[in-house]
């Protein structure tokens, strides 16, 4: 019975970052704009997840919650299905190369998966296109960046919890 | 150096496109789905249309069922701030009540001179707008695009380009419609740009929306006379609206001539969709 109990706990906490996920982009606030401050956090949890433990956000799941994204904030179909994609590739790739994973590791292997999916998305745009406003664009792109470690933290400290049980 | 750049095919390979720990699907499969995706989209056929029709409308539901509790919480915050800036407003109120007590004599005046604006921008008989009602699904805004989804669609003979309306003003235009839902591109987004007329003056212009709430008045001949209070409406140059549609009044800031809208975009909940006076097929 405590068993059932225990695992039924792990599969919830297992789930919950699949639920963050899309219930991030049904309520469209893959984007969080606070006064200045813009943050992509879409694109950090993919990140993160699919570098530290892949099976909780299947790529599937991650090509869904860009389409629903894309829907949502009406943009064309398939550009932040794309971008989000390429971020997850990014850390596939990271994910296999490297060995020993630390914050600064991550956190420099996070610029150029932000760069290739803002490309994707800024190209993307543009043969759609839709005006966009690079400022922002690059603003965006910049506090993602900076915003990585604290969410990093956050979600490393959720991991050992997953761990844990 | 052939084995690094060996290493480097593999690693390529085992994250892109073989299928991962516990993965059903491959990277590159689903990436060259989504450029599949991003080029359907383009293309204009009926079947493609009413398939991407009920998506959206799914998506659009099961959207406004999610943020139904970012939605109950934004709105209890919003009451809570609301009461404790009751005594602020009930101050504006009676400071506005005082004004209006004042202005009343001038309401005859202002009756003729709006008539008189009315036949200048050759607006029809406002009876003859034929309005329909709709809510907002979502108001969730993109950094990128500044729209909202309304409750309506092709099932009530919505189309795309009819203009929006808050009340008796002008709002944004309809850009997507599926049966059951439309999508309105606001009047502020980057990609929106109405034909206006500034009365009194007469000038016509371009009012292009700059993403914010504060809009901006492109396109103006060299000698005109603009000033800050003039107002802004809707020429119905371009075929698509109907003229002399409120859109809101001037601000003069150092050389830009900018446009404070009448509606305030994030308190909309219900929306009116002008179905009459289209000129397009």
């Amino acid at each position: 019975m405590s068993l059932n109990i225990k695992k039924f706990r792990f599969n919830i906490l297992e789930t919950l970052p699949l639920l963050f996920l899309f219930y991030l982009s049904f309520i469209g606030s893959s984007i969080i704009n606070i006064g200045f401050l813009s943050i992509n956090v879409l694109y950090i949890l993919v990140y993160f997840w699919v570098l530290r433990k892949p099976q909780i956000l299947g790529y599937g799941y991650i090509f869904l919650s860009g389409i629903i994204s894309d829907v949502v904030l009406g943009m064309p179909l398939g550009i932040n299905a794309l971008s989000l994609l390429f971020i997850a590739g990014t850390a596939a790739y990271i994910r296999v190369v490297t060995v020993r994973i630390t914050l600064i590791n991550d956190w420099i292997s996070f610029i150029p998966a932000l760069i290739f999916a803002n490309f994707i998305y800024f190209a993307s745009m543009n043969l759609s296109n839709i005006e966009v406003d690079y400022i922002y664009f690059l603003k965006n792109s910049i506090f993602t960046f900076i915003f990585y470690p604290i969410l990093w933290i956050v979600f490393s400290l959720y991991l050992n919890l997953i761990k844990n049980n | 150096m052939e084995t690094s750049r060996d290493d480097v095919g593999i690693a390529i390979r085992s994250a892109f496109i073989k299928k991962g720990a516990q993965q059903r699907f491959s990277l590159f499969a689903l990436a060259v789905l989504s450029i599949l995706l991003i080029f359907l989209d383009t293309i204009e056929s009926k079947p493609l249309n009413n398939a991407r029709s009920v998506i959206k409308d799914i998506i659009y539901r099961s959207a406004s069922l999610t943020s139904y509790p970012t939605k109950s919480f934004s709105n209890f915050y919003s009451s809570i701030e609301k009461h404790i800036t009751l005594h602020k407003k009930y101050k504006i109120l009676l400071e506005e009540n005082k004004k209006l007590k004042n202005n009343f004599s001038d309401k005859e005046f202002l009756e003729l001179e709006n008539t008189q604006l009315r036949k200048l921008i050759d607006e029809q008989a406002q009876s003859s707008l034929n309005l329909l009602s709709a809510r907002v699904l979502l108001d969730k805004q993109s950094p990128y695009l500044n729209s909202l989804i309304v409750n309506t669609g092709s099932n009530q003979k919505v189309k795309n380009g009819l203009a929006v309306l808050d009340g008796k003003n002008f709002v944004g235009r309809i850009v997507d419609v599926n049966y059951f839902s439309s999508r309105v591109l606001l009047i502020t987004d980057l990609n929106s740009k109405i034909p206006v007329v500034v009365e009194p003056s007469g000038t016509q212009a371009i009012l292009s929306g700059r993403g914010i709430n504060e809009l901006t008045l492109q396109y103006l001949p060299e000698n005109h006379k603009i000033k800050e209070g003039d107002k802004i409406y809707t020429s119905g140059k371009e075929g698509f609206f109907s003229s002399g549609i409120p859109i809101g009044e001037v601000v003069i800031n150092e050389d830009d001539f900018n446009v404070l809208l009448f509606s305030d975009l994030s308190q909309i909940t219900f929306l009116n969709i002008s179905l009459g006076q289209l000129n397009i097929n």
